[in-house]
């Protein structure tokens, strides 16, 4: 898996909703994403709409009863681009605590105030598109903040 | 858009959470473990029937039982795993295996034992068949929820 950033599923709603469907079941109902993801029905709609027009979400709707009932599952091209994208996170986080760690061995805390602030860089990598640069500076002192991609607020 | 946002490891141990809440909605009702026992019990009591009873009804009965028990505890759970076979999902694997092989060295045991006219030894031992199954099962059933936490090897 290539660890790539989407900016389609970096929104956290979205990221919540396509984790859950990549957690290993084959199909998950619709109050069972919600209730997991602990969000409202309405941004649920809206989310798995948007996923489902980028061909990320498969749905299936169906009724028990006079109950309607719908089913969400990811696609395969969208298994790929979240498998991207929870790789990429995870060497992100990995590059945070490494740089907790090598500050903390280096003796300074996370959060000196005598320390000037290191800044995360965004850039691209030859190939492969956006990419993160954590830049760590006095000391291998912690960078204090994360970019994201796109910060667009779904709820 | 590239703003400042902190919290992008925040957002993989919130999915973390959120694949943990998914995972605990993975429990059997008691009429599914109640069903699962009447099916292994029907499948262990095939060889105490004398020649002139046909088996197929009884086969096709059992097949009927567990195909109505997987029905309703998807629309219970809300939650969907792809059809299992020997090798998926990896989680649960050797559960799925001893299943397999309990059952027919439990089948051919009590062959054994009628034919010897051991038949209170063939009852025992299909009994406590029935109760090795149902421990597999749960194990399986643990290994799958340990899968959902897990995000089934994504991130």
């Amino acid at each position: 898996v290539t660890a790539t950033p989407d900016p389609l599923i970096h929104p956290i709603t979205r990221l919540s909703i396509c984790g859950l469907l990549a957690a290993g079941a084959d199909w998950v109902e619709f109050a069972a994403l919600r209730d997991a993801a602990g969000i409202s029905d309405s941004v649920l709609s809206k989310q798995s709409r948007v996923l489902e027009d980028a061909g990320y979400v498969e749905v299936r709707k169906g009724a028990v009863g006079r109950r309607p009932r719908t089913w969400f599952r990811l696609t395969a091209g969208g298994r790929q681009a979240v498998q991207g994208h929870l790789a990429w996170l995870a060497q992100l986080e990995e590059t945070v605590s490494a740089g907790t760690r090598d500050a903390r061995q280096a003796g300074h805390l996370p959060g000196d105030r005598d320390q000037p602030a290191s800044e995360p860089e965004f850039g691209e990598l030859p190939g492969k598109g956006p990419a993160l640069v954590v830049t760590s500076s006095g000391g291998g002192r912690a960078p204090r903040q994360i970019h994201h991609v796109d910060t667009e607020r779904v709820d | 858009m590239m703003h400042d946002v902190p919290g992008d490891p925040a957002a993989l141990e919130q999915l973390r959470v959120q694949r943990s809440r998914l995972a605990d909605r993975m429990r059997w009702p008691w009429w599914y473990q109640s069903g699962l026992a009447i099916f292994w019990a029907l499948a262990f009591a095939c060889p105490f029937l004398t020649h002139g009873v046909r088996i197929w009804p009884i086969l096709i009965g059992a097949v009927a039982v567990a195909c109505l028990l997987q029905w309703g505890l998807v629309r219970a759970t809300g939650i969907k795993m792809a059809t299992p076979t020997l090798l998926y999902p990896a989680s649960g694997r050797p559960a799925r295996i001893a299943m397999i092989v309990g059952a027919l060295a439990a089948l051919e045991a009590e062959f054994l034992l009628i034919r010897h006219g051991l038949t209170v030894t063939a009852i025992v031992v299909a009994t406590l068949a029935v109760v090795a199954e149902m421990a597999c099962q749960q194990v399986q059933l643990r290994g799958i929820r340990q899968g959902l936490r897990g995000g089934g090897g994504a991130a």
